[in-house]
């Protein structure tokens, strides 16, 4: 059994300006003195095409962590437009926040991000090169996306080949072309997660 | 229960209905049992692990993150222990009576009895089942525990030691199949135990075991399929007496409902010879579990069909409940006082029978009470969860959190937060004290009944069914199962389409999009990170309120909220196994190595004999013992005290041609020295006397001051060993000869002993030998054997032996108080210290089995008490004497501990006949008696005896 349990994460300063520092305050609850840090980052997927452009926003060592429940805030810089594809800026993308702990990666958050124009005008007709001066992020944080994993809590994971860790078949991509102002379609699960329905 | 009961609570919605949401297992729940106090919950799953859940005094609901947003957990049930042994799904578990000790069974073929008191300990792993172990039952006396395997055999094990008492095979002899549970169940009066799945005549029954004899008689006959599970009602009932009739005498009886794979469930009266009822076509699908409520008038069964049915008898129908007493008073007729295992905090109903017994109780509480650890009421009750927020609200900090948390910077440049702790855990705490406190209950009046109304168990399953209409006038069972069955089916509905929803979702819902699939795999660049992405837990429920823009079924909605984390569970198993093990819940974490069945019951701790750089170690003939070469001067310092100084100069000075040799003894600053004619071989000293041995075989001996005490006593062989102790001085001759003498009264304790019985038959030669105080030569072997040589029996006596599998096996850490753990200073704990520690590490390793653990330490203890006698070592006696009384106390031996008092006591009245010596090494055994009545006392079992010593003591102290 996961010895912490993330119970709430809070997104701050949501809507926000593009360029604005992502922030979300994490609750989480441990079950006992923890010898060593969790490592916490939070992950800006910038195309669902590739990985390639993911982004780590930053990674914090979060410690020490006695026993009982704590909050801390994450804070971490807005992406890199520069490694953002064109094409994906604008539209609706993901956020990922990853807890490891000894190189383990025991949760996953992910929430969807929509970017948009606020300005009717640029909505209608998005610039071909993106302003992201006028974007704004909105991270849909009613609905986070969690996903558990079952680590070794006691000892450092056996090393692996990770090479061997291959991506899964090239899924079927929807490109994240909904119409603005429209929340992506939410109601569907990932196949390789055990929901509770 | 209160919604389940009344379907006006059920619409209420400010009525919770799920209490607590546990998602902690991995895999399939099997088993879920409340403990008799209500306090906490055991849960069985494929997970192979046992866990325990304790109610968490929490700040308020909270959500599971990410799950289901609507449904908070009104209770917070937290796992505060995590049992791991059984290497296969784990089928059944259940609490002895008083929550002593926590039995689970499991398709690996074992019961494991764990200790509830000590968590996760283990005390025994009953083997000797063939097939896969899927039923428990305790006997409610707690003599007993029944198994049910598929092995055909039903196993009844005595608690006492554990051991087989008997097997039972011949009713299941015709069983063909297999069966999901075979959930057997003890008569709450303990006269009979009722199988599950039996055979008799080809026809599938329950079979009715007699406890007297274990005779296989009678049976319960009638369903078509094969028994699943039956479960006594827990109270016994008697005859309702009607108004008006003459009140006829009759005899308790019990009640049994039989739950069964044809989908029916029947109850049956032990005084009908017809079931009191059927109900066929309760469920879909086989019943998994049954459970009655606390008050034994309602029943609650749960099937393989995801649902739980709620029957609602009548006392018209079952009859008077008997109260506690009178089933006590029934126990107590059939059973004698000598209900197996009675501990001091079950026995709260147990009276005290007298006020030296109940003072001595108050004034335990009393000291108790200070350490905080038991709180009496409610008031007491402060919530474990303390907040540590100094008065701020939790609004405050939240708003300066950014700002007020501390950020640094580690060596190599990276940022790492100190998070802010808001509230400290209560988990693990598993305390008798609070084991015996009083469940902390919430505020809201739905919550506070379920606790206390449900029985000790609950169902493995699936969704509650909840009775749809309150009707108190419903008194036909067959109209209640109507409106059950109705229920019932209602919620198979919803389950079905449920796990409908469940099984299509990976099949026809469209490919995933890049995105989703983002949420759940895990990040390759996280380094070490080895499993199969597997994902447990919950990826959340869409929140259909919440975004308005989520396409959703709306069935979904509708029914989770009456969905059990359990259904979750088991709809995640069910498709784990569809999807061809992409997703094997792979647990990695083996458990803690923690007791290991397999360490070897008697653990070799590598004896390493502190070899003294001594004179004598050098291996020689037999029976030839070293003699210590002689050197030009050496000093020694005198052992009892660090300030005197023997030192040794020969051959200092020639006066006519003959040689002097110089002893000079120190003691700060005060000196003397003599001399002697012959070169000094060895020297030795204690407080009073000093002596020496000589080349020329002489001995001589000196007082304190230098004063010679007796002429040279002339030894046949050279010295090889010379001890001083008080007034005593041991010699040990070349020759392998010992003796002891008193030369204040100039008497011979021990005269040319040879050394021939211990060291004959082994080429172990003598590593080491001391004096005590008293006079008792000791002698150590290099094959970690130590002696001592008894002067009034005159013979020699094995005090230790560092491979005695006895000193590694024992086990009393629980019998020595603070000032006994510091250990006890003498000559026995001189030649056994390293070696006892050693024996309470390897107790602490090995999964030594408990009763032959409590037999080992038993004799070791005993063998410590006569050592310590027989090297006259009166505080180590009282030391040993006190930690065997604790142990004979807790662990119950009556016998002895009443031999152990009476031997204390002696004869009250003056006797001449009497060969009672008053004292013991010096201590007088009445005081020691006194010391040992209030250990006596902690046990309430004991009583009896406490008060019968008591008074006597107190007749004597009078007279």
């Amino acid at each position: 059994m996961a010895k912490v349990q993330v119970l709430n994460v809070a997104v701050l300063d949501n809507p926000s300006p593009f360029g604005n520092p992502f922030q979300f305050e994490v609750t989480f609850e441990c079950m006992e003195d923890l010898p060593e840090d969790l490592e916490w980052k939070i992950i800006y997927v910038g195309s669902a095409e590739s990985e390639e452009y993911d982004q780590t926003l930053d990674s914090v060592l979060v410690g020490p962590v006695p026993a009982g429940r704590h909050m801390f805030v994450f804070q971490a810089d807005a992406p890199n437009t520069g490694l953002i594809p064109e094409s994906d800026a604008v539209g609706v993308t993901v956020v990922l926040i990853t807890c490891t702990y000894r190189g383990q990666e025991f949760i996953r958050i992910g929430y969807y991000v929509n970017n948009e124009y606020t300005d009717t005008e640029l909505r209608e007709n998005p610039p071909l090169k993106p302003d992201y001066g006028q974007l704004q992020r909105n991270i849909l944080a009613s609905n986070p996306r969690v996903t558990r994993f079952h680590i070794n809590w006691e000892g450092c994971a056996e090393k692996m080949e990770d090479s061997e860790n291959v991506d899964p078949a090239p899924n079927t991509m929807l490109p994240p072309s909904c119409t603005p102002g429209k929340a992506p379609p939410l109601g569907l699960v990932p196949d390789n997660s055990m929901d509770c329905l | 229960m209160a919604p389940v009961l009344r379907e006006e609570d059920e619409r209420n919605e400010n009525i919770p209905k799920l209490l607590c949401q546990m998602d902690n297992h991995l895999a399939c729940v099997n088993c879920v049992r409340w403990s008799n106090n209500g306090l906490y919950l055991a849960s069985g799953g494929d997970d192979k692990l046992v866990m325990v859940w304790k109610r968490a005094a929490f700040i308020g609901p909270s959500t599971v993150f990410g799950s289901s947003s609507k449904l908070a957990n009104v209770e917070q049930w937290r796992c505060v222990m995590i049992l791991r042994n059984h290497t296969g799904d784990v089928m059944d578990v259940a609490w002895s009576p008083h929550d002593v000790w926590l039995a689970s069974c499991s398709v690996d073929n074992t019961i494991v009895i764990w200790n509830a008191r000590k968590f996760p300990e283990i005390v025994m792993t009953l083997k000797g089942h063939t097939g896969l172990v899927k039923g428990l039952t305790w006997d409610p006396v707690g003599k007993y525990i029944a198994s049910q395997a598929d092995d055909r055999s039903l196993k009844v094990w005595r608690t006492m030691d554990w051991q087989l008492e008997t097997n039972i095979t011949k009713p299941f002899s015709e069983c063909g199949g297999t069966t999901h549970v075979l959930r057997l169940s003890w008569s709450p009066d303990g006269q009979y135990l009722v199988s599950a799945h039996a055979m008799n005549n080809s026809g599938p029954t329950a079979q009715i075991i007699e406890r007297d004899g274990w005779k296989t008689n009678m049976d319960f006959v009638g369903h078509r399929k094969a028994v699943t599970v039956v479960k006594f009602n827990p109270k016994i009932f008697k005859k309702k007496q009607k108004n008006g009739s003459t009140p006829k005498p009759s005899c308790p009886y019990c009640c049994c409902a039989v739950g069964s794979k044809d989908r029916s469930l029947s109850v049956w009266l032990t005084s009908l010879k017809r079931p009191l009822v059927v109900i066929h076509d309760l469920f879909d699908k086989s019943i998994m579990d049954i459970t009655w409520t606390l008050n034994g008038l309602g029943l609650l069964v749960c099937s393989m069909d995801g649902t739980v049915a709620f029957l609602d008898f009548s006392q018209d129908e079952l009859g008077d409940p008997l109260n506690e007493e009178e089933k006590n008073a029934i126990h107590q007729n059939i059973y004698g006082k000598s209900l197996a295992i009675t501990m001091e905090s079950q026995l709260s109903s147990t009276i005290i029978e007298n006020p030296e017994m109940l003072k001595y109780q108050q004034e335990r509480q009393g000291n108790q009470n200070p350490d905080g650890a038991q709180g009496i009421g409610p008031e007491n009750q402060t919530p474990k969860l303390t907040n540590v927020l100094n008065g701020e609200s939790l609004e405050d900090i939240r708003k300066n959190l950014l700002k007020k948390q501390v950020e640094t910077r580690t060596a190599d440049g990276r940022r790492r937060i100190t998070p802010l702790c808001i509230a400290q855990l209560d988990t693990g705490d598993f305390s008798p004290a609070l084991f015996n406190s009083v469940p902390i209950l919430p505020g809201s009046s739905a919550s506070t009944q379920l606790t206390p109304q449900i029985s000790s168990d609950s169902s493995t399953a699936n969704s509650l069914g909840l009775r749809p209409s309150h009707d108190p006038t419903t008194t036909s069972p067959n109209k209640t199962a109507e409106d059950n069955k109705d229920s019932g089916t209602a919620a198979v509905n919803s389950i079905g389409m449920k796990s409908n929803l469940l099984l299509t979702s990976a099949s026809k819902i469209e490919p995933m999009k890049a995105l989703d699939s983002r949420f759940t795999e895990r990040s390759k660049a996280t380094p070490g990170v080895t499993s199969v992405p597997l994902t447990i837990g919950i990826t959340p429920l869409d929140r259909v309120k919440d975004s308005s823009s989520v396409k959703e079924p709306k069935g979904k909605d509708e029914t989770s909220s009456d969905s059990e984390d359990k259904t979750m569970v088991k709809s995640m198993a069910k498709r784990k196994g569809e999807m061809e093990g992409a997703e094997v819940v792979e647990k990695r974490k083996k458990g803690r190595p923690r007791k290991d069945a397999k360490m070897m019951p008697f653990p070799q701790t590598p004896v390493s004999l502190e070899k003294e750089p001594s004179r004598l170690t050098t291996p020689i003939a037999v029976l030839k013992l070293p003699t210590p070469s002689i050197q030009k001067s050496f000093s020694t310092q005198v052992s009892t005290d660090g300030v005197t100084y023997l030192e040794v100069e020969n051959e200092v000075s020639m006066v006519f041609g003959s040689r002097l040799s110089q002893l000079k003894w120190s003691r700060e600053g005060r000196e003397w020295d003599a001399l002697l004619p012959s070169r000094i071989i060895i020297a030795a000293g204690s407080s009073d006397v000093v002596a020496v041995a000589c080349e020329d075989r002489t001995l001589s001996v000196f007082t304190a001051c230098g004063r010679r005490l007796i002429p040279s006593i002339i030894l046949p062989v050279p010295m090889s060993a010379l001890h001083c102790s008080g007034h005593f001085v041991m010699a040990l001759t070349a020759s392998a000869m010992l003796s002891v003498w008193d030369v204040q009264k100039q008497t011979a304790l021990v005269k040319n002993e040879s050394l021939n019985p211990i060291l004959s038959g082994t080429d172990a030669t003598v590593s080491q030998s001391f004096l005590t105080q008293q006079g008792v030569a000791v002698v150590s072997l290099s094959n970690g054997k130590t002696y001592c040589f008894n002067s009034s029996l005159e013979t020699w006596n094995l005090i230790a032996d560092k491979q005695d599998s006895l000193v590694q096996c024992t086990d009393f850490r629980n019998c020595m108080s603070a000032q006994d753990a510091l250990g006890s200073m003498g000559p026995l704990a001189l030649t056994q210290g390293r070696n006892l520690s050693a024996g309470r590490l390897a107790s602490r390793l090995s999964s030594t089995p408990h009763h032959l653990q409590q037999g080992m330490t038993l004799a070791f203890l005993e063998k410590q008490l006569s050592s310590a006698l027989i090297l006259l070592s009166a505080s180590e006696y009282r030391h040993w004497l006190l930690i065997y009384a604790r142990f004979l106390v807790n662990e119950g031996y009556e016998l002895r501990l009443r031999e152990l008092c009476r031997d204390l006591l002696g004869p009250v009245h003056k006797s001449s006949s009497s060969s009672w010596e008053p004292t013991v090494l010096g201590l007088r055994k009445r005081d020691l008696l006194t010391e040992v009545l209030p250990v006596i006392g902690q046990n309430l079992r004991f009583q009896r005896l406490f008060t019968e010593y008591q008074d006597q003591l107190e007749l004597l102290r009078l007279k």
